[in-house]
């Protein structure tokens, strides 16, 4: 391949359960994609090796590879793995005396009541090592009781002989004021002697006991193993040559660095899927909408994200698997609805459609791995939306007659239709499913789903797109060419954030408008050092402030956005009002409004990558490489559809559906009516029949 | 099999399989979307906190079709409602029509707090379906504020009563009935913008119903409904066909009528006949003076949340599940009362004791599936005036009991109410004293407070908070008098719950199990009583007799006599004096 000497370029790795996916991009724009199967146990080496792939191809040694690339961005599943494999450190805490269970408590949250007889996950710190340390700080953050140095040091003794290896500070009421925290972590440095101490003022200063304590054990528990991994995978590549910084994807859906991020390492917890945000940067850019709507869509989950305006919606609770993390993050949507989920019948001839699925093994019944139960993906192939092939570049080969005796056996048979129908009605389920999802993140929180334009991504969400657009009554799907490597290669359009938040109580009216500006100047102040460090000059930065309000005697916050680190009312108020009507419906015209916290986005701009143009088609009319018999909708049933090639379409070839084409990592399903075209940048944009 | 049920099954047949997923999807999304609106638009936190409500979605008869939003004791009751609107109203019921009822003789309602808003969904000018929601509201008049007065001994002690209404018809909102419901409430801002949230949420519930049957075809549509009815039927006679023909009893109860101590039972019978289930209360006790009557709603309610919680989850919840159940319930007894009874307490007890009482008996037919017993709520409500005017209410939530263990989980140490089976979210500490006058001390978990199994029973905690204000305090200490949380299959009872109330100036008080009393700053203590064991704590994994000792809810006392677990003094687990331990033990 040719490439010139002075070539520079940025490379995003997403680690995944299956495949580790590299993305490279040329300061010319041109895009190469490497994808290596992962390696669970050292996923440095899986990193490593798609590296080497990568210059393989490019015919250049990894050491030049290297030193020429100008930015190193990673998605990792580390923390998360850690997380869900129960693999994480032994953690010790403290907490307030009269409130070591409130993390066992759980604040009585169960996922769905009927089911009670599922026990909730293991508790992360057990209580014996949830020590109890007097001192009280009241709701004012006044001090009614000294804090009681001793028991930090009875504390500290347990924790040596239980050879705890990191400790979560929680106290109560540290979230109005921290010096009890602050001061237990300083004698617990010296008394107890491990590395990891964190502080749930430090981590998540919010109100609520069990969302800090949750938070604070959950940073403490992935600590060792997700900062070891960071850090060994900055010295590797360090020692292969790699000059610039090593940057990571954070909750927010922004970068941080390698050394910023063992402070917080939970803020890893989503890193994957939320370097989708940086992907909608592109595609905001790409599609020319700022209201979009992403469908990410792999082999057992559906992860689906909104962006209004040309900004994320973000979230401050995540629940991972039961557990709780308070930490500023994009709100990410996920459904059991992928190409792997399960459809089968019940006892009394129901269909269903999830939320089990069969993983990568057995996998689908059509791999051949000795999978016998349909899935999605058998569905597809038997309505022959899917080629047995070739799929996957070639590297999996899908039986279409395991997917049918599948299919047949477990669905046909029992409900007593056909085969073919039988498949119709698991992609139907399937699609309902996929309608209630992006229903929530739209209709739930206040928006309009026919004004946003649907992505339809991940390796098998672009079969799924133009029918749930319909349903939505979105008019344009866009489906990305390189769908399957969605999030490596959002992450090479991210910008490096750091979110800060503070508490701040008050009547919005009367509160001291001196202490607000201090508190927002300090947060920026840190901000700054924070982005000054990981290289962002004074011109690189930005900074974006809000506020959360509500009205007395409410419990939950609306985030209204200002103008700058200040209050200023009379704006205030009226933006406040604007999102409560969307949220709620309602306003209260005499509510007195309380400001309960303040935030400090802190944005390090990284230089927007180049956009590859894909070449010029000669003439509108793109090649049908083949016809293929395939099941379009309830109303048209089976046609005789042109199936194109993706490596045959060139920017501006137009074609109407049905149609199919086949892709490196997908299948595009164009439906009936639907007018596709390619982009600029060589991607699909569908205008959708209604 | 009658001829009926063959009809019932051919018309399963002849529906296409796909539709039905489709359609029972749609619904219990819509109802589920109904959800989300109310909890978006409510104004009081009992709703957007506690989720204190529930949406469904009835056939034009009034049976229940979807409640997918909601909690346990509100499924199962809807109906009822719905369908005394339908007899007040039959054909006078339009489209623009909403109705409101909360009357448990006059208009199928459980008990007053708990408001129903129906709204009659058309699609060319055929009635198709209602929408609905049942919202526990923020007072509604009566002896005390917060809606529960236990001092009542008739209903009209207990608030507004409300028949059938039609609230708003197709010119608007009836400003004259609103104003007369604003007037019978301490609370008129809360119970305006509440009502006015729920008849949002039946709006957007019945436009998405309309859609669906409008898509449908409006005859295919109905078929399609009675399908699910159809369909969920098929699934609970299955379930109970599993279980042993036979007869099989439980009973349960409480040593008060809110007044004086008296024995009152819940007695139930189950009779298991083949596909078939009979639930008969016959020898039940009659019905008693204080608020712990269960209207025949509320009844119907508990057992269908104690039959439903039995077996597996998956099963739907739509009124076909209950055609298999018949249930008997004596007039004037504790579980059908006559009016003018009081019943605002049903919601908690007697269900308690009529979940139970089934659980017992189910449990006995099939000891596997058995639910050791929930410890009953102990804690009171305070309220009292803010500085700034107005009446503060607040919820103990904090002094909740532990779950009952059932095979393969231990109880959960603190959860609940049982009514709710853990659907009720607990307040934090640090939340509550923003809100109210008072410091959160403690909420920590018992030694010893589980009932002892081979699958431990919940703890319970000991809660102390002091109340920095005056504050009248509405006691209901269900839990204090004797053991509530039983055990099951071997299994021993959870503690009993204990209560004391230390005013800041003078003596320490054991308050009444029912009463209201005034304290002016005050420190209450609530130790919540535990949850029974499953099964013989000889049984139990040593492993985890071990850590529950080292956890400090299991003292090493309890651990030798009551599991046979010897502890060395080195802190250790000593495996051969434990096997002989327990093979001693063990009868021969």
């Amino acid at each position: 391949m040719a490439t010139s000497n002075c070539t520079r370029w940025r490379i995003g790795v997403d680690i995944g359960g299956t495949f580790t996916d590299l993305v490279l991009v040329e300061d010319t724009g041109i895009h190469h994609v490497i994808k290596v199967p992962s390696v669970p146990a050292t996923p440095v080496d899986g990193v490593v090796r798609a590296v080497e792939e990568a210059a393989a191809k490019l015919r250049i040694d990894v050491g030049e590879m290297l030193a020429r690339c100008e930015l190193f961005m990673h998605g990792s599943t580390v923390a998360t793995n850690t997380l869900l494999e129960h693999a994480g450190a032994r953690v010790g805490m403290l907490c307030t005396e009269g409130f070591r269970d409130s993390l066992e408590i759980r604040r009585g949250i169960r996922a769905d009541a009927w089911a009670h007889r599922e026990p909730y996950p293991e508790v992360l710190a057990p209580r014996r090592l949830r020590q109890p340390v007097r001192g009280r700080i009241d709701r004012d953050g006044n001090e009614i009781e000294p804090l009681d140095v001793d028991d930090i040091k009875r504390a500290a003794d347990c924790f040596r002989a239980e050879g705890v290896e990191a400790v979560a500070v929680c106290l109560f009421n540290s979230f109005v004021n921290p010096e009890h925290e602050r001061a237990a972590v300083n004698v617990l440095k010296q008394a107890w002697g491990g590395r990891w101490i964190s502080a749930s003022s430090d981590i998540a200063p919010i109100m609520g006991e069990y969302e800090r304590a949750s938070t604070v054990v959950l940073n403490t528990y992935v600590a060792p193993r997700t900062v070891g991994y960071v850090r060994d995978l900055a010295q590797r590549l360090g020692d292969l040559g790699l000059a610039a910084p090593l940057l990571l994807i954070q909750n927010n859906g922004g970068a941080v660095s390698a050394e910023s991020v063992s402070r917080r390492p939970a803020s890893l917890l989503l890193s994957g899927p939320a370097a989708g945000v940086g992907a909608l940067n592109l595609y905001k850019r790409l599609s020319g909408s700022d209201n979009l709507m992403s469908m990410e869509i792999g082999g057992t989950s559906c992860d689906a994200m909104l962006m209004s305006g040309g900004e994320v919606a973000h979230t401050d609770m995540l629940d991972l698997d039961d557990y709780h993390l308070a930490l500023p993050s994009i709100d990410l949507h996920t459904i059991g609805a992928g190409g792997g989920t399960i459809a089968g019948v019940d006892s009394a001839g129901m269909l269903f459609v999830g939320p089990r699925g069969a993983g990568a093994h057995p996998g689908p019944a059509c791999y051949g791995k000795g999978g016998v139960e349909p899935t999605v993906t058998d569905a597809q192939l038997v309505l022959g939306r899917l080629e047995p092939n070739a799929y996957s570049g070639g590297s999996l080969v899908l039986d279409r007659e395991l997917a049918a005796r599948a299919v047949d056996e477990r669905l046909a048979r029992p409900l007593g239709i056909g085969v073919e129908e039988a498949a119709q009605g698991v992609i139907r389920l399937m699609e309902q499913a996929l309608l209630h999802a992006m229903q929530r993140i739209s209709v739930e929180r206040g928006f309009d789903p026919r004004r946003f334009v649907l992505v339809a991504c991940g390796g098998a969400g672009p079969l799924h797109g133009a029918p749930v657009a319909r349903m939505l009554g979105c008019r344009k799907l866009y489906v990305p060419r390189m769908a399957g490597t969605f999030c490596a290669l959002g992450m090479l359009h991210s910008n490096v954030r750091h979110d800060l938040v503070s508490v701040c109580f008050g009547d919005l009216a009367s509160i001291d408008r001196d202490h607000v500006r201090t508190l927002f100047h300090g947060m920026r102040a840190e901000a700054e050092q924070r982005l000054l460090a990981e290289g962002f000059s004074a011109e690189d930065q930005s900074y974006v402030f809000a506020c959360d309000l509500r009205y007395r005697g409410q419990q939950w916050d609306v985030r209204v956005p200002l103008e700058g680190p200040e209050l200023d009312d009379g704006s205030v108020r009226g933006a406040f009002e604007r999102e409560h009507e969307r949220l709620f419906g309602h306003i209260q015209p005499n509510g007195t409004l309380e400001i309960t916290k303040l935030r400090v986005g802190a944005i390090g701009r990284v230089r927007e990558a180049a956009l590859e143009t894909a070449a010029r088609a000669t003439s509108a009319e793109a090649p049908v490489a083949e016809m293929r018999r395939a099941w379009i909708d309830a109303e048209r049933g089976w046609r005789e559809v042109p199936v194109y090639h993706g490596e045959r379409l060139e920017a501006g070839h137009r074609f109407e559906g049905p149609a199919l084409v086949r892709e490196l990592t997908t299948t595009l399903f164009v439906g009936n009516g639907d007018k596709a075209e390619v982009d600029e940048a060589g991607n699909y944009v569908i205008e959708v029949h209604p | 099999m009658n001829k009926q049920d063959d009809t019932r099954s051919s018309l399963l047949e002849r529906l296409d399989p796909v539709t039905l997923a489709l359609v029972q999807n749609r619904l219990d999304h819509v109802a589920r979307q109904m959800g989300w609106v109310m909890t978006r638009t409510a104004r009081s936190p009992i709703f957007n906190h506690a989720h204190d409500f529930s949406c469904f979605i009835t056939n034009a008869e009034g049976v229940l079709l979807s409640q997918a939003d909601g909690i346990p004791i509100h499924t199962g009751g809807g109906g009822f409602t719905i369908r005394a609107v339908i007899d007040a109203f039959r054909g006078r019921i339009e489209q623009g029509d909403v109705f409101l009822s909360n009357d448990p003789y006059a208009a199928g309602g459980n008990h007053l707090p708990d408001w129903v808003i129906a709204r009659p969904v058309f699609v060319q000018g055929q009635l198709v379906a209602f929408t609905c929601n049942r919202a526990h509201q923020s007072d509604i008049g009566g002896g005390a504020a917060g809606t529960y007065n236990p001092l009542a001994t008739e209903i009209f002690h207990e608030g507004i009563r409300l028949p059938p209404l039609k609230i708003a018809d197709a010119d608007g909102v009836r400003d004259d009935v609103w104003s007369l419901l604003l007037l019978n409430t301490r609370c008129p801002e809360e119970l305006d913008g509440d009502v006015r949230a729920m008849m949002g949420s039946t709006q957007i519930g019945a436009e998405h119903v309309a859609e669906l049957v409008a898509g449908l075809g409006l005859d295919s549509a109905m078929d399609y409904f009675d399908g699910l009815l159809d369909h969920g039927e098929r699934r609970m006679r299955q379930a109970i066909a599993a279980l042993p023909d036979g007869e099989y009893r439980g009973v349960d109860g409480f040593d008060n009528d809110c007044f004086d101590p008296v024995d009152v039972e819940v007695q139930v019978k189950v009779v298991v006949d083949g596909d078939r289930l009979v639930i008969d209360f016959t020898g039940t006790s009659g019905q008693i003076r204080g608020f712990k009557n269960s209207s025949l709603a509320n009844t119907h309610s508990a057992v269908y949340a104690a039959v439903s919680s039995f077996f597996d989850a998956d099963i739907p919840r739509n009124e076909g599940t209950f055609r298999p159940l018949q249930i008997i319930a004596p007039r004037g007894s504790l579980v059908n009362p006559d009016p003018p009874a009081p019943v605002t307490m049903c919601t908690v007890f007697p269900a308690y004791e009529i979940i139970h009482a089934c659980w017992w008996a189910l449990g006995s037919a099939a000891p596997e599936r058995a639910c050791a017993g929930w410890g009953k709520n102990s804690f009171p409500n305070s309220s009292g005036r803010r500085d700034e005017g107005g009446t503060w209410v607040m919820y103990h939530w904090g002094g909740l009991s532990g779950a009952g263990a059932v095979s393969g989980r231990d109880g959960f140490n603190q959860l609940g109410p049982l009514v709710t089976l853990g659907g009720l979210t607990i307040p934090n500490a640090e939340v509550y004293e923003q809100l109210y006058p008072v410091r959160v001390l403690r909420q920590e978990f018992r030694c010893d407070g589980g009932g002892i199994g081979e699958y431990r029973g919940g703890t319970g905690v000991e809660y102390v908070v002091q109340t920095r204000a005056p504050a009248e305090y509405s006691f209901r200490a269900e839990g204090v008098t004797r053991p509530t949380g039983l055990g099951v299959n071997g299994g021993g009872a959870g503690a009993r719950g204990t209560l004391r109330v230390e005013p800041v100036e003078g003596e320490a008080v054991t308050p009444p199990v029912y009463g209201l009393l005034r304290f002016e700053p005050a420190t209450l203590t609530v130790r919540s009583p535990g949850g029974g064991g499953f099964g013989n704590p000889l049984e139990r994994d040593p492993a985890r007799v071990l850590r529950d000792v080292q956890d400090g809810v299991v003292s090493r006392g309890a651990a030798l006599e009551s599991y046979g677990v010897v502890i060395g003094d080195d802190g250790s687990l000593d495996e051969p004096a434990t096997v002989a331990l327990r093979d001693r033990r063990r009868p021969a």
